[in-house]
């Protein structure tokens, strides 16, 4: 690890030409520049199909560049081997849309399975894991405002609440960077902004490296240090959050083919008509 | 184009009946079943039990030794078919084998575990180790893994993807995963599939004595042949309401631990209430306290209470069943022996047998399934609460089912051939009440499930309550009712293949004959055909079951 991170100036992750193209077809990814360094709160915005997420995934090489190269801790993540690989998970806490909890399981047992990777062989329920990670986790469940629903299962709390369980076990993994994808899509406002509070807290606090996609340009410009916007799989603004507005991310939201996808609409419905009278 | 088109989904469905009519007339011409006969044999019944009447309760110790030794053999079988079952459950779950082979070796022992049934599993087994419990408890963990292994498979393979991911990018390894994100979610499964193995298993463990391995259908078997008709009266009573007060118990008990958190801890609103607070400031003082462990809650107590009450039960029954649990793995041996003397198959010494056993098998399935659904039908109306709205009626109707389920239907089987003499009639019969009542349950259920909005829209266009049922209950209950027919089918043929040990017809008899004149390679043969018979029934039963869904 420390031979990795020498310095404080090393980009953590630096994306060069990167470009993804699926085995359906699907230009995803097209020759993306981004260099993030330590501490950054970066939020990636777009409509769903711009490539964001493929861009997340490529971090913690649940993807891999079909052209380019995407450095993250100074390994190449490309042709990085399995275990390699893996080392670089145990690194990066990643955040689901869909928190992944177990609902049954208490929220302490949730929160300390973010630790497996730091344990040998298999665990289940409260008393396999050692006390001093049992500490720990209660600890980040303090940290996430929610201590005193340790012993609660998961599936009791609100969505919100879920959210930080999963974030606070993500921080169970001692990462050196966060990645959350869409955390807020299916949260009220209330609970949405609590969540970006948190990951701007731990950034700020940890100076830990945070990629978040969001979707609403509003929760982005108010939380994120730097926005980043895709769109078609090329990035079309990257800049400070500070004093941007609305109307400068507008372009982002502007499809190219839209013209062409309202011309197809048109085209068919005489069609559907036709279809249902018969 | 007023008719519906004939599609060929329509046009398959339409065979589909078609065969199944002509194959029920077929059997009913086969086994030479008359409405004389039908009626007759009940009646006969009826005159059996009036001549047993009143049970003879003396002699008391045996019957309850018996009993005794019915539920440990049913506890410890079913206990060591879960511990076989598990790891075959993650080799055959799609989402947790390691590898094609395994997957396909594991799905082959599950499904040639639930084709053969215990009481040929005990026959053969009691060959090899003997008289006596051990013969059953091993036929029943290894029957039993057919279908624990497939609800297990079933519930791995239906736990949410989305914690698995997310473990492991943490970088946890697969087994980790699988132990930290899957296991918790089936546990519940596990457990009541389980708990419902073990309540059939005690009807199975009843009637294992027929083959002397073991449990109280030894002493019913002794009482009919020295024709003491009473004194068999009392030991049928007695495992009946045992078998009862098991199915009521491992129901309720199944219901709190699939159904949510501490759901039938009391029905007491004031007293669950109380718990509730009083484990909510459990809860808290842990949290202030930083305690490191699950505090006592209710809900652990009870679960906990629970798991120490299922072990020393188990300890109770490994000390007074009398049998020799570390040396009975010496036997393993001579399972295998004794296993492999059944091959090479020999389908030839006994081919019109073999031929005429087979066939009269499926003859009895069909008649029993078509007679049960007679039986069921209008049961099951009167049962279900949504129809007949009137409580008295439909509670009473669901207990009286529930009182006759509790007789195994080789046991009917046996008092009718007592009534009737030998042969597939009286068989068929004891397979018809046994399952009626079962069917009836499943029906009422689907019938319960049917949504109301439907109904009330037929309602308010001024139709009769019958009308309001062909129109909106009947098609809303087809696709369930249809499988439900063919899953009673399947279960009444594989049913009708052990008829035979109790002389109530199907090859069940010429299997045991085999088996007593050690003609193993015969039994292989037998064995052989009846499997794919009941395969292919299951086959079948899939096939069907998709086309009307």
């Amino acid at each position: 690890m420390s031979k990795i991170f020498s310095t404080e100036a090393d980009p953590i992750v630096s994306l060069t030409k990167v470009s993804k193209r699926f085995a359906t077809g699907t230009l995803a990814l097209d020759e993306v520049d981004l260099v993030v360094p330590r501490g950054q709160l970066l939020s990636l915005i777009g409509q769903s199909g711009s490539g964001k997420s493929t861009l997340l995934r490529h971090i913690n090489g649940l993807h891999k560049p079909t052209g380019g190269e995407v450095l993250v801790m100074g390994c190449n993540v490309g042709d990085a081997k399995s275990k390699e690989l893996r080392q670089i998970r145990k690194n990066i806490g990643f955040v689901f849309q869909q928190f992944g909890l177990v609902g049954r399981a208490t929220c302490l047992e949730n929160v300390l399975t973010g630790a497996l990777g730091r344990l040998a062989g298999p665990r289940y329920g409260l008393v396999s894991y050692p006390k001093a990670l049992r500490r720990e986790a209660f600890e980040h469940l303090e940290r996430v405002g929610l201590d005193s629903q340790a012993f609660q299962r998961a599936d009791t709390l609100s969505g919100g609440q879920m959210q930080r369980v999963a974030i606070a076990r993500s921080l169970m993994q001692q990462p050196v960077m966060l990645l959350a994808d869409e955390p807020v899509a299916s949260l009220d406002p209330e609970s949405s902004a609590q969540v970006l509070e948190l990951l701007l807290k731990i950034s700020i606090e940890e100076k830990m490296t945070v990629i978040v996609t969001l979707h609403q340009v509003e929760l982005a410009i108010d939380w994120a240090n730097r926005i980043v916007g895709l769109r078609d799989g090329k990035v079309v603004l990257d800049r400070s959050a500070i004093g941007l507005t609305q109307e400068d991310v507008m372009d982002v939201y502007r499809r190219a083919d839209r013209s062409n996808d309202l011309a197809k609409q048109e085209a068919e419905f005489p069609k559907s008509v036709a279809s249902l009278s018969s | 184009m007023l008719s519906a088109p004939r599609s060929t989904k329509r046009l398959k469905l339409g065979g589909v009946f078609f065969v199944f009519v002509a194959a029920t007339i077929w059997s009913w011409l086969y086994i030479k079943m008359t409405f004389s006969t039908l009626f007759g044999g009940f009646d006969d019944l009826w005159n059996l039990l009036q001549y047993m009447f009143p049970p003879r309760f003396d002699q008391m110790g045996q019957v309850i030794d018996a009993t005794i030794e019915t539920l440990w053999m049913a506890l410890i079988g079913t206990t060591a078919s879960v511990i076989l079952s598990i790891p075959l459950a993650f080799g055959a779950a799609r989402n947790t084998t390691p590898n094609a082979a395994t997957f396909a070796v594991c799905r082959a022992i599950i499904t040639l575990a639930r084709a053969v049934p215990t009481l040929i599993i005990a026959a053969i087994f009691v060959l090899a180790v003997g008289i006596g419990p051990l013969g059953g408890i091993l036929a029943l963990a290894l029957h039993s893994i057919g279908m624990i292994g497939k609800l297990y498979t079933e519930a791995i393979e239906s736990a949410t993807e989305a914690p698995r991911d997310a473990v492991s990018s943490t970088g946890a390894s697969k087994w980790q995963t699988i132990l930290a994100t899957i296991v918790p979610q089936a546990t519940p499964t596990f457990i009541g599939a389980a708990l419902y193995r073990l309540d059939i298993n005690v009807r199975e463990s009843a009637v294992l004595g027929w083959v002397g391995a073991g449990g109280i259908g030894f002493v019913i078997q002794t009482a009919l042949r020295g024709l003491d008709y009473s004194r068999a009266l009392a030991a049928v009573s007695v495992i009946f309401v045992v078998i009862t007060l098991i199915e009521i118990s491992s129901n309720r008990l199944r219901a709190s631990i699939i159904g949510e958190q501490s759901a039938v801890i009391t029905k007491n609103q004031k007293a669950r209430k109380k718990s509730t607070e009083r484990d909510h400031k459990i809860l808290l003082k842990a949290v202030t306290l930083r305690k490191l462990n699950l505090p006592w809650t209710s809900e652990r107590r009870l679960r906990i209470s629970a798991v120490l009450f299922y072990a020393g039960l188990l300890i109770l029954a490994l000390v007074t069943i009398k049998i020799p649990i570390i040396s009975s793995f010496g036997y393993l041996d001579e399972i295998f022996k004794t296993s492999a003397d059944l091959f090479p198959p020999d389908f030839n010494t006994a081919r019109p047998e073999i031929i005429r056993g087979i066939l009269e098998t499926i003859a009895i399935g069909f008649v029993a399934t078509i007679l049960g659904l007679l039986i069921a039908l209008p049961l099951a109306l009167l049962a279900a609460r949504n129809i007949v709205v009137n409580r008295v009626i439909y509670s009473g109707t669901r207990l009286f089912m529930l009182a006759f389920r509790g007789i195994p239907e080789l046991i009917v089987a046996v008092l009718f051939v007592s009534a009737m003499g030998l042969g597939p009639v009286p068989g068929t019969l004891a397979l018809t009440l046994g399952t009626a009542f079962f069917m009836a349950k499943l029906i009422a259920d689907t019938l319960e499930e049917v949504a109301p909005e439907p109904r009330d829209a037929i309602f308010a266009t001024g139709a009769t309550r019958s009308q309001e049922f062909f129109a909106a209950v009947l098609p809303q209950a087809m696709p369930n009712l249809v499988s439900q027919t063919l899953y009673l089918l399947d279960v009444n043929l594989r049913s009708s293949t052990v008829l035979g040990i109790v002389g109530g017809g199907g090859i069940g008899f010429l299997l045991l004959s085999a088996l007593r004149v050690i003609e193993y390679q015969t039994v292989g043969a037998i064995l052989i055909l009846t499997f794919v018979v009941v395969y292919a029934i299951e086959l079948l039963g899939s096939w069907v079951r998709k086309l009307v869904e």
